[in-house]
């Protein structure tokens, strides 16, 4: 078989749609991230209601830890609908962020620099069943999160506002 | 098989709903913007994968490139344009950021991964028949620089040649020879095998 050049690139076209599909909900993740940009003057902020540093090494006094270099604080973040909580911690010199949405919701979560409106630093995430998400990477600094309730198709629209922290340091 | 559905990659018909989306959404339809970005979207993942970022990385590089058409519309003066528009926005994205992460990620064994046809994996299951399993193998045995460039201007039939000349650090007079080649190599590859 002798393929024009159309053909074989059709083929080659159709060959990664099958070996490296865009994921199912890469539209819909694209329009969530665009609804958060939109709706980012009607966000309920968040206010902070506690602040824990969390000495390190407390748990495992045989690890050799180095004072101010792993550390671990804990956030608590609440509103009218929600509480977040958010543990920053650094270990082995490399952060992370966890953090638990009270209830439960399905949420796109986004972490980045606060005031930035059009950010290539901005990373995004989604909660699991449990409401638990987590930053495996976080960029140090001050930062915000944004967190956008992923309604489903049987509640109403109005019960889940997208809301948004202070900004914090991590 | 969806491919059947959905206008495929190279269609022009996919190029018309999109051109078609974004003047209803500069016109003030602002349900039309779901449409391109539908539409697009998964063609921006290829643009973007092809480039050698990792799926999340992809993934935030297609948002990324949304937000700056959405902030910046106007920047697009003609209609026709606007799939080369998010293209060329995406892939200048995607290398921008692989150059900068290839320090801190192993963004290279993934693709090596992505480039084996591992029958245990879930897309690779997909794909069954003798066609695809043989230009799988074809193209995998190309040059890396041929393998991106054939991807990228199968989604993509027009590129704008000097964005992806920046990309592949390739002068952009040697693209069109440099497809050509690839495309002749491919089909020894294929001739080779069969």
């Amino acid at each position: 078989m002798k393929l024009s050049d159309d053909q074989l690139l059709e083929a080659v076209a159709r060959l990664y749609a099958a070996y490296d599909p865009a994921p199912d909900d890469l539209a819909d993740g694209v329009l969530a991230r665009l609804a958060v940009e939109d709706l980012e003057d009607e966000w309920e902020q968040l206010t902070l209601v506690e602040r824990v540093d969390l000495a390190a090494g407390v748990r495992s006094a045989d690890d050799a830890v180095t004072e101010g270099d792993d550390s671990t604080v804990a956030l608590e973040f609440a509103g009218t609908s929600y509480r977040v909580l958010v543990r920053i911690s650094t270990v082995d010199g490399h952060r992370r962020i966890d953090g638990w949405v009270v209830p439960a919701v399905p949420m796109k979560i986004f972490l980045g620099p606060p005031g930035d409106a059009l950010s290539h630093t901005r990373q995004s995430i989604e909660s699991d069943e449990d409401g638990r998400f987590e930053f495996s990477a976080p960029h140090s600094g001050e930062a915000r999160l944004w967190l956008l309730p992923q309604t489903s198709d049987q509640s109403d629209d109005s019960a889940a506002p997208p809301f948004v922290t202070p900004p914090f340091l991590i | 098989m969806t491919m059947h559905d959905a206008p495929g990659p190279t269609s022009s018909a996919l190029y018309d709903v999109a051109t078609d989306a974004f003047r209803r959404w500069r016109a003030g339809d602002d349900a039309a913007l779901d449409e391109l970005v539908t539409v697009m979207s998964p063609v921006l993942w290829h643009v973007v994968r092809a480039c050698g970022l990792d799926k999340e990385a992809a993934e935030d590089v297609v948002q990324n490139t949304w937000l700056t058409l959405v902030k910046g519309a106007d920047s697009v003066r003609d209609a026709q344009a606007i799939t080369r528009w998010l293209c060329t926005a995406a892939r200048r994205e995607a290398w921008r950021v692989s150059k900068a992460s290839t320090r801190t990620r192993p963004v290279e064994d993934e693709v090596l991964d992505a480039r084996m046809p591992l029958q245990t994996s879930p897309e690779a299951q997909v794909v069954t028949n003798d066609e695809n399993s043989l230009l799988w193998a074809a193209l995998g045995r190309l040059p890396e620089r041929c393998q991106k460039l054939l991807r990228i201007v199968a989604w993509e039939p027009r590129p704008d040649y000097s964005s992806v000349a920046e990309g592949l650090q390739m002068p952009v007079g040697s693209i069109g020879p440099t497809r050509r080649r690839c495309l002749d190599k491919l089909r020894v590859e294929l001739g080779g095998a069969s």
